[in-house]
């Protein structure tokens, strides 16, 4: 497993960093002073709505993020590896975005205390942007070897169910929900987390099995069905998943992985059967679900006419679309939007669960389709490193990576919109959260390692078998 | 593509689909945002749940509401947050005003011109540059034609009493006071702190002191219709100022004969036998002449005069009306009365007959008014910062009766108050040094309870510029409680240089 260290090399570091042998990256300082542009206007724009000034909002925390960016840039010329120039300065856009929207939110929404001085919302914000863009740029750089992954899923997978089920007996309840795991000063939700190593386990298993759920079929009279006893232990990774998931109530997250497991069994098989049984058994469970949980029912009742409950479990969606609506096309401006009533946002847990609908009225259906668009750009890269990979493990990791960014995206902005029923996931790089964007800058990290191909090589299939048998024999 | 394994199955085909159907999705969350933000936002922007209009009540300066001396009725106040309540100037006003309150939303003329006062209403043009400026809206003060020192006289002159006191420009239509009693305190409704158990108790309260009894109070009238009637008789041409009938007096003594039924009077022994013409049967109230006279004019005359001065449909008005009628309007007979009973006992205002105070004193302005009718008002201009002020002009209602039969009911009306018979029915009533006109009411229930005490008048009589009604729930004879209340009403703006 050593990396051979090129004979021109002069300087050898440690194995895991390589040898410094920097390599301009054009592209992506083009686009990240593109986007520094972009969030100088918009800061430009809020701070002279807010404070009817001609000035910047909020100098220090402008300067800091983009600070960090060009630091995570410069790193990334001096390790000087091959890694995808898109990227970063996509994240970077939303994470701008992001970063505007917290400054012109009430501050006091959010307040923590590190070390005897208070942070408001945007300063915290800012902290986890940073730390989220640090934890990207690290992994770009230094993870050269995914057997950690490869290896171990069965562990990973133990480890998460085990952080679930931590989180479901000690866990901290905000809001009728189980999420958060405290420890001290830190507290996190480990379903963010989930989402990472349930791509991994999925990308594990699907590509020591994928020729087996390609080629055979289970014949039950005249249909011909995919191999479902290959399924099985799957299918109970991710029952286990779900059903902790729905007990906690993170319907939410539940989608998610719903949603990433069926498109990434299509992306390996290309069965169009296997997601239809999928989605049949989705559709049963939600009926069940509504049947017996009083809290899916509510979401579903409200999903299908807000307006019966307008001051009571109508209110937060009705008051989203409100906001589209003031938006219009071209949206109100930075700022100018989001009219407080009794000092207060106009929707409640607007700077988690509503970015998008805040976003739609301040910049408008024209700012959202290009935000919608900055996501598909994050998952077309995505997708396109999985395509080129090198073997099918590093294939589906990468497109399920991506994949989980898309999909997460996809239902909270649909739930904004009364698209579908409204689930607490945050908007990936925008929503105010630490767990959030940690584990989103972990998704682009390893996106970032796995586009270069200069990776270590895949193990042989060999010891490829030989780990799948005993991972097999083990989730047996 | 190719792995250490040799040959891999490719999975760009797979990834491809996955990339379309993730494409069409985020798509479909653009159509979404389109139907949300294009074709749905019109009705959403406008919605009062909408959180901007919402915050515009609270923090755009609501238009202050004025009187027509520029005593300020309605300002605002803010609150710890520094969101605005309104403050009003006191309860007199309150039955006219009414509140502007976030938990009860508005009543009076903060409801009826809510959308002028908050600025919110303009035309579209205006507007849709506004968006970019600095002060989005436009909130506009309104000057009333109400005189607030008339409107607080007329609260305490009516006292204790349930009541309620309509004073108008009969040349204008301008509304002068519009009291309503019991009366309450509209800042306590408006000023969040107080809000809740403020509106609670008024609800709870038997004496509904939410109920603008000048406008939405309807009662039966009693002898004050009689002007109706007379209105009725002589614009139809069925009668004359000189019209007697022959069995008056008789029928005087034992009751007019209607289809078996009798209907009674007798309670102006003054007269004798004597036959009454219109000034004589007006000066002493009696029932039989009027009785007759509704007969003779016909049922679908009488309802026509009536329906000209606003009876049968909401009256036209600053502030919502309650309809006056003359009859249920179900019976067989023109103009909708079951029979000639409820035609004579309608003619003198004891039958179906319900009116408002403010209909009875537009009955009034239009005997001053030689005939003609103006619609009421109350807003006599409105200032906004952007559009300016603008004015609102006075407008005809229409014709109802010639001159010449105005002058004749003016001069019955004149008699009833300052004649030697008619001053004992409108005791107080008179403007000392003016000549005044004016007829009471006394308006039997039926039941055990004291009849209403009406008055309807104007002053001075041969150029009048000020028309009044006044009702006294349950208080007793009209002379004796209306009238005085009318007649130092009525001084008190006349002498007070208004």
């Amino acid at each position: 497993m050593a990396v051979r260290a090129p004979a021109a090399a002069p300087v050898t570091l440690p194995r895991v960093l390589g040898p410094i042998r920097p390599r301009a990256r054009w592209q992506e300082l083009r686009l990240l002073a593109l986007v520094a542009g972009a969030l100088a206007v918009g800061s430009l724009s809020l701070g002279t709505t807010v404070t009817g000034r001609f000035g910047l909002q909020d100098v220090r925390g402008l300067a800091v993020y983009l600070g960090a960016l060009l630091v995570a840039h410069v790193a990334q010329v001096l390790a000087g590896r091959r890694t995808d120039q898109v990227l970063l300065p996509a994240v970077a856009m939303l994470g701008g975005i992001s970063l505007l929207l917290m400054e012109r939110l009430p501050q006091d929404l959010v307040v923590q205390h590190f070390f005897g001085s208070s942070y408001g919302l945007a300063d915290v914000q800012l902290i986890w942007l940073v730390g989220a863009i640090a934890v990207a740029t690290i992994l770009g750089i230094v993870v050269r070897s995914d057997s950690w992954l490869r290896r171990y899923k069965y562990t990973w997978a133990a480890a998460g169910v085990g952080l679930l089920l931590l989180t479901f007996v000690l866990g901290t309840e905000i809001n009728g929900q189980r999420l958060t795991l405290e420890f001290g000063p830190i507290s996190g939700q480990p379903s963010e987390l989930l989402k990472v190593i349930l791509v991994v386990f999925l990308a594990g298993y699907l590509s020591e099995n994928r020729a087996l759920l390609v080629e055979q079929d289970t014949r039950v009279g005249p249909l011909r069905l995919p191999p479902l006893p290959y399924l099985a232990p799957m299918v109970a990774m991710w029952a286990i998943a779900l059903g902790i998931v729905v007990v906690q109530r993170d319907l939410g997250a539940a989608l998610l992985f719903f949603g990433v497991f069926l498109a990434l069994i299509y992306a390996a098989t290309g069965r169009l059967s296997l997601v239809l049984i999928g989605l049949v058994l989705f559709l049963l469970g939600s009926a069940a679900m509504a049947n017996l949980f009083e809290h899916v029912r509510t979401r579903i009742d409200v999903w299908l006419d807000p307006f019966a409950d307008p001051l009571g479990t109508g209110y937060q969606v009705i008051q989203a679309l409100h906001a589209f609506a003031r938006g219009g096309l071209l949206g109100v401006g930075l700022g100018a939007g989001l009219p407080e009533v009794g000092g207060r946002p106009p929707i409640p847990e607007i700077h988690t669960d509503f970015p998008f609908a805040a976003l739609g009225e301040e910049l408008g259906i024209v700012g959202l389709v290009a935000i919608l668009g900055i996501y598909l750009v994050i998952v077309q890269r995505g997708l396109r490193i999985g395509v080129a990979a090198a073997d099918d493990f590093r294939s589906l990791l990468a497109i399920g990576l991506a994949l989980v960014i898309g999909i997460q995206a996809f239902i909270i902005a649909a739930g904004n919109l009364k698209v579908l029923p409204l689930t607490g996931v945050t908007l990936p790089f925008i929503s105010y959260g630490g767990s959030s964007l940690l584990a989103n800058g972990l998704v682009v990290g390893l996106l970032l390692a796995l586009s270069d191909k200069g990776v270590e090589p895949p193990p042989p299939p060999g010891t490829q078998s030989r780990w799948r048998r005993l991972g097999r024999s083990g989730a047996a | 593509m190719i792995g250490s394994e040799g040959t891999r199955r490719p999975l760009a085909g797979s990834t491809f689909h996955v990339a379309l159907a993730l494409s069409v999705a985020f798509a479909v969350l653009a159509g979404a945002a389109g139907y949300w933000g294009v074709i749905r936002s019109a009705e959403l922007v406008r919605a009062p749940d909408d959180a901007a209009v919402i915050a515009a009540a609270r923090t755009v300066p609501r238009g202050r509401i004025l009187d027509r001396s520029g005593t300020v009725l309605a300002r605002n106040k803010a609150d710890a947050n520094g969101e605005l309540y309104r403050v009003y100037a006191g309860p007199a006003i309150s039955q006219v005003v009414g509140y502007a309150s976030r938990q009860y939303g508005e009543a009076g003329l903060e409801r009826a011109y809510d959308a002028e006062l908050s600025g919110l209403a303009g035309d579209p043009l205006t507007d849709a540059f506004a968006k970019f400026g600095t002060n989005r809206y436009d909130p506009k003060d309104l000057t009333l034609s109400i005189s607030y020192d008339l409107q607080k006289a007329a609260v305490s002159a009516l006292g204790k009493h349930r009541g309620a006191v309509v004073m108008l420009d009969p040349r204008t239509g301008e509304v002068l006071a519009l009291a309503s009693t019991p009366t309450y305190n509209a800042s306590t409704i408006a000023n969040p702190a107080t809000s809740q158990a403020a509106f609670a108790a008024l609800q709870d309260d038997p004496a509904q002191p939410l109920l603008p009894r000048a406008t939405l109070g309807r009662y039966v009238p009693g002898s004050v219709f009689k002007i109706v009637t007379a209105i009725a008789g002589l614009g139809s041409g069925a009668i004359t100022p000189a019209t007697t009938y022959k069995q008056q007096p008789g029928a005087e003594k034992n009751g007019l004969l209607l289809e078996g039924y009798r209907v009674h009077d007798g309670h102006h022994p003054q007269t004798g036998s004597k036959l009454l013409d219109l000034v004589g049967a007006t000066e002493v109230s009696c029932n039989i002449w009027y009785a007759l006279t509704g007969l003779r004019t016909g049922g679908a005359d009488l309802v026509d005069y009536a329906e000209r001065m606003g009876f049968g449909s909401a009256i036209p008005f600053d502030l919502p009306t309650a309809v006056s009628q003359v009859t249920n309007g179900d019976g067989k007979e023109p103009g909708g009365f079951v029979d000639d009973v409820e035609l004579a006992n309608a003619a003198y205002g004891q039958a179906e007959t319900f009116v408002t105070p403010l209909q009875m004193a537009l009955v009034a302005a239009t005997v001053a008014n030689d005939g003609e009718l103006m619609r009421p008002r109350l807003v006599a201009s409105m200032t906004g910062q952007r559009s300016g002020t603008r004015t609102i002009g006075s407008q005809s209602m229409g014709r109802v009766i010639p001159v010449a039969d105005a002058e004749a009911i003016k001069a019955a009306m004149v008699q009833a108050v300052e004649g030697p018979l008619g001053r004992l029915f409108t005791t107080g009533a008179k403007v000392s040094g003016v000549t005044t006109a004016g007829k009471s009411g006394t308006a039997e229930l039926g039941g055990s309870g004291e009849p209403h005490s009406w008055f309807i008048g104007f002053a001075p009589a041969d150029n009048p510029t000020v028309a009044i009604a006044v009702l006294v729930e349950q208080a007793g004879r009209g002379g004796e409680v209306a009238a005085p209340i009318a007649g130092r009403l009525m001084t008190r703006y006349l002498q007070g240089g208004q």
